[in-house]
């Protein structure tokens, strides 16, 4: 027997509680929502940039934004995967067109293009044009007064990153917690897996008309692993949905022998390890506004070219966006027709969705 | 040094030389700093409205928005050019629709005597407005700038052409941007190709900075209204500018008009012999619309860099001097 | 079977197979620019306003069809400058993409040809 887990939220109340749950969740998705998110969510947590295995080779990068930020995610020359704001440091012009980690940028160093400061790939300033270095055009100003600029004290602007196997996360806060902490049990599940083995296959982007939370609780349920008998673990900033390996020798595990895993990590994406298919995929999912969320879904395969399964597989699994895009849109009006729902179902993963965005809301 | 974190900038310092010699980036970016600087800006400066010869017959007017101020100015029957608030204290209502100047009406004086007159003063056919109630005088805002373009037969060119361009940053980006050449090298390949950047020379003053790019000697620049070998670009405190190029008979103006924080209309107007243009001015104009367009791009991306939040605190090189005058002028409005 | 509207603007990215329906020409075009930041994908509208299609006259088509012709023709139509959209759209019913058609009224554009009285609106000079 599966050992899933049905249990269900405390029953709202037919009293007061609707009401302040609706009132809650007019907060939480409501039009100043997501500029509150932008620091209380995005500019706190560890957020998903993307994958290490599409930057292999050093100065090799990638654009990524987080809230209002806009990051450089690039390869060092010491192999780490590094961030930086797409900055400049002198006078804060963004440096590198938007660059999608699907076709990557390269380069020995990052310019900006408005007075050509130059930087290398550890963020430090390299070199300046000869204007800033004496005052040729300042009658005012002796050359020997020019202040230098320094190669560190000028330099870009680091943004912490850590990975989960490939998989890498970016954090904008002071002094947040290990991103091992946030993911929890999901990482140890992840990085035992030989995710670093497989191939970007495809990428797939919509945009779906709500609050990235609500569509966040339809389709990340994982109501689909477990109505195939999987188990639901609820951890303290997302969940993980699996199927035990039972050993019954059903034909359609995986020959790897690799049970299905899906794992939500608040706040915005989500890993789903395939069964009947060698793969695994990437959902992150980016407020465009309070009403707008753009998902950007990636496959992994074992080799680039997607087989017939495979790609019945993206098929299927973006017919089930597409509808579950539908059931989020049909709740948001709901939602405006002031129904009492909340932000998602009444089962358990909802409410521990619901539980995060108030306990960010409240912090 | 660069300054990343918010709550520790300092105030512009009166120093170049100083690592805090730019203004903190939350004056470009605060969607409230537009409403501060109607007041302490807008409202106490001389901030130019038009050109004299727009209205250059007894009666009328052109419209212009200062802050949230809407004003008429208008040419007496004396011949002189008064300045009102388009409000009527009798109706409550404005005296007059919006009437850009290159589209001037006409008004009875009778209308206007209920107005609330605001104070107007003048560089040549150049117009100025005053919202202070106790301002300093233009020649003292002006400086030099007002001798050296009442030295030039300004008056004797009629208006050609205005192109209105809506661009999306703060109107102090490109105030700064305008300021400074270290960015024309790589930006402005066509342009730069007649300039001697290195006998350039950016002069400023206490409220007014002069650009001044000296032509290489292949450059034919006979057709210019001053003496020097030069393109001469002239930025007045707040928002306005005179850029006389030296290779047309002519000159034009920008007025970098705030929207809101995130927004301007830079309102460039083109003034030559003849009001009609010629092939040759209207080659001109477009020339001039390039380094327009080249400079919109530079400063819309510094502005998607700015409002990211990312950095707190810039710093200035050593021949961004004119930058950092603009930048303390900002911060001594704000602070008074 | 309820009726439903159809807005009369509508495209979409085949390599994704997503779409985008939208009354305002301008929307598309932002929609185009969220989804190629992350994709590098074009898209292609799939429906425009049969009067976008009147407002370009059809008889100068073949002699002066450039960009420039066409932003010169539409501006007529609207207030403040002709949606960059709506440029996008006319054109795409002469097989330039949106993606093409936005590089090229940005190289118009850096030539002092073309400018914004608005922001994504543009006027011929």
């Amino acid at each position: 027997m599966s050992q899933r887990d049905d249990s269900q939220p405390p029953a709202a109340s037919e009293d007061g509680t609707e009401r302040s749950n609706a009132v809650s969740a007019r907060r939480l998705t409501g039009p100043g929502s997501l500029e509150r998110e932008k620091e209380a969510v995005f500019g706190r947590y560890w957020v998903y940039v993307g994958h290490a295995d599409s930057i292999p080779e050093p100065g090799q990068f990638f654009t990524r934004n987080v809230g209002d930020r806009q990051l450089i995610v690039v390869r060092g020359h010491d192999d780490e995967v590094k961030a930086f704001d797409n900055v400049c440091a002198h006078r804060g012009s963004k440096m590198v067109e938007d660059t999608p980690m699907t076709d990557p940028g390269g380069g020995g160093r990052i310019q900006c293009p408005y007075h050509l400061w130059t930087y290398d790939l550890d963020g430090d300033l390299r070199s300046t044009p000869k204007s800033f270095e004496d005052a040729s055009l300042n009658p005012d100003l002796d050359s020997g007064e020019v202040q230098e600029f320094d190669c560190e004290a000028n330099g870009l602007n680091d943004v912490r990153v850590d990975t989960v196997g490939p998989l890498v996360f970016a954090n904008l806060g002071d002094d947040p917690p290990s991103l091992a902490e946030q993911v929890g049990a999901a990482a140890d599940r992840l990085e035992s897996l030989p995710l670093e083995e497989y191939e970007h296959g495809r990428r797939i982007v919509s945009e779906v008309e709500c609050n990235w939370k609500l569509f966040a609780a339809v389709h990340f349920d994982g109501s689909e692993e477990r109505d195939a008998d999987g188990t639901l673990a609820v951890d303290d900033h997302g969940w993980t949905v699996e199927r035990a390996a039972d050993g019954d020798g059903s034909e359609d595990r995986r020959p790897d022998g690799l049970e299905a895993q899906f794992h939500y990590c608040w706040p915005n994406v989500a890993i789903d390890v395939y069964e009947d298919v060698d793969g695994y995929a990437t959902v992150a999912l980016d407020p465009v506004g309070p009403d707008r969320v753009q998902l950007i879904a990636d496959y992994y395969f074992r080799d680039g070219d997607l087989s017939e399964a495979e790609r019945e597989l993206v098929r299927t699994t973006r017919q089930r966006r597409a509808e579950d895009a539908e059931r989020a849109e049909r709740r948001r009006t709901g939602l405006e027709g002031g129904a009492s729902d909340r932000l998602g179902s009444n089962d358990r993963t909802g409410a521990e969705l619901r539980r995060l965005a108030q306990e960010a809301d409240d912090a | 040094m660069t300054q990343w974190e918010q709550a520790r900038t300092e105030t512009v310092s009166p120093d170049i030389t100083e690592p805090t010699n730019a203004l903190p980036a939350r004056y470009f970016t605060d969607p409230e700093i537009f409403e501060l600087e109607k007041e302490k800006i807008f409202g106490q400066y001389w901030v130019y409205a038009g050109h004299a010869n727009t209205i250059a017959d007894q009666g009328r007017y052109f419209t212009r928005t200062v802050g949230d101020r809407e004003l008429v100015v208008r040419r007496g029957e004396d011949g002189d050019v008064r300045a009102f608030e388009n409000f009527s204290a009798r109706t409550g209502e404005p005296v007059v629709d919006e009437t850009p100047m290159t589209d001037a009406g006409r008004v009875d004086a009778t209308e206007l005597e209920d107005a609330e007159e605001v104070r107007v003063d003048s560089i040549g056919p150049l117009l100025f407005v005053n919202l202070s109630d106790d301002p300093m005088a233009l020649a003292e805002q002006a400086g030099v700038m007002k001798e050296r373009l009442e030295a030039l037969p300004l008056g004797e060119y009629e208006h050609g052409c205005r192109i209105a361009s809506e661009v999306e940053c703060n109107w102090k980006v490109f105030a700064g941007n305008y300021s400074e050449c270290d960015h024309c090298q790589a930006n402005h390949q066509d342009w730069i190709k007649g300039i001697e950047l290195n006998d350039s020379e950016l002069e400023v003053n206490d409220y007014h900075w002069v650009l001044h790019y000296t032509h290489d000697a292949e450059v034919e620049d006979e057709l210019r209204i001053h003496d020097a070998r030069e393109a001469q670009f002239h930025y007045l405190w707040p928002n306005f500018t005179i850029n006389m190029y030296g290779t047309a008979d002519g000159y034009g103006t920008y007025i970098i008009d705030p929207i809101d924080t995130g927004r301007f209309r830079l309102i460039a107007d083109y003034y030559f012999r003849d009001g009609d243009l010629s092939e040759e001015e209207r080659e001109f104009v477009r020339t001039s619309r390039q380094l327009q367009e080249e400079d919109f791009e530079l400063v819309e991306r510094q502005w998607a860099g700015l409002k990211t939040g990312a950095l707190a605190q810039a710093q200035l090189g050593p021949n961004e001097h004119t930058v950092h005058r603009l930048h303390q002028l900002a911060q001594e409005a704000y602070d008074a | 079977m309820s009726e439903q509207r159809h807005p009369p603007y509508a495209a979409s990215c085949p390599d994704c197979d997503v779409d985008l329906e939208s009354d305002a020409p301008n929307e598309i075009v932002d929609f185009y620019r969220r989804h190629h930041r992350v994709t590098g994908h074009d898209v292609a509208f799939t429906r425009i306003d049969p009067a976008l299609g009147e407002a370009v006259d059809e008889d100068d088509l073949d002699e002066v069809y450039t960009l420039a012709d066409v932003v010169a023709q539409l501006e007529g139509e609207y207030d403040d400058g002709a949606p960059i959209g709506a440029v996008a759209a006319a054109m795409s019913e002469r097989g330039t993409s949106l993606g093409e058609t936005l590089e090229e009224v940005h190289e118009i554009r850096m030539n002092g040809a073309l400018y914004e009285p608005r922001d994504d609106h543009l006027r011929a000079f």
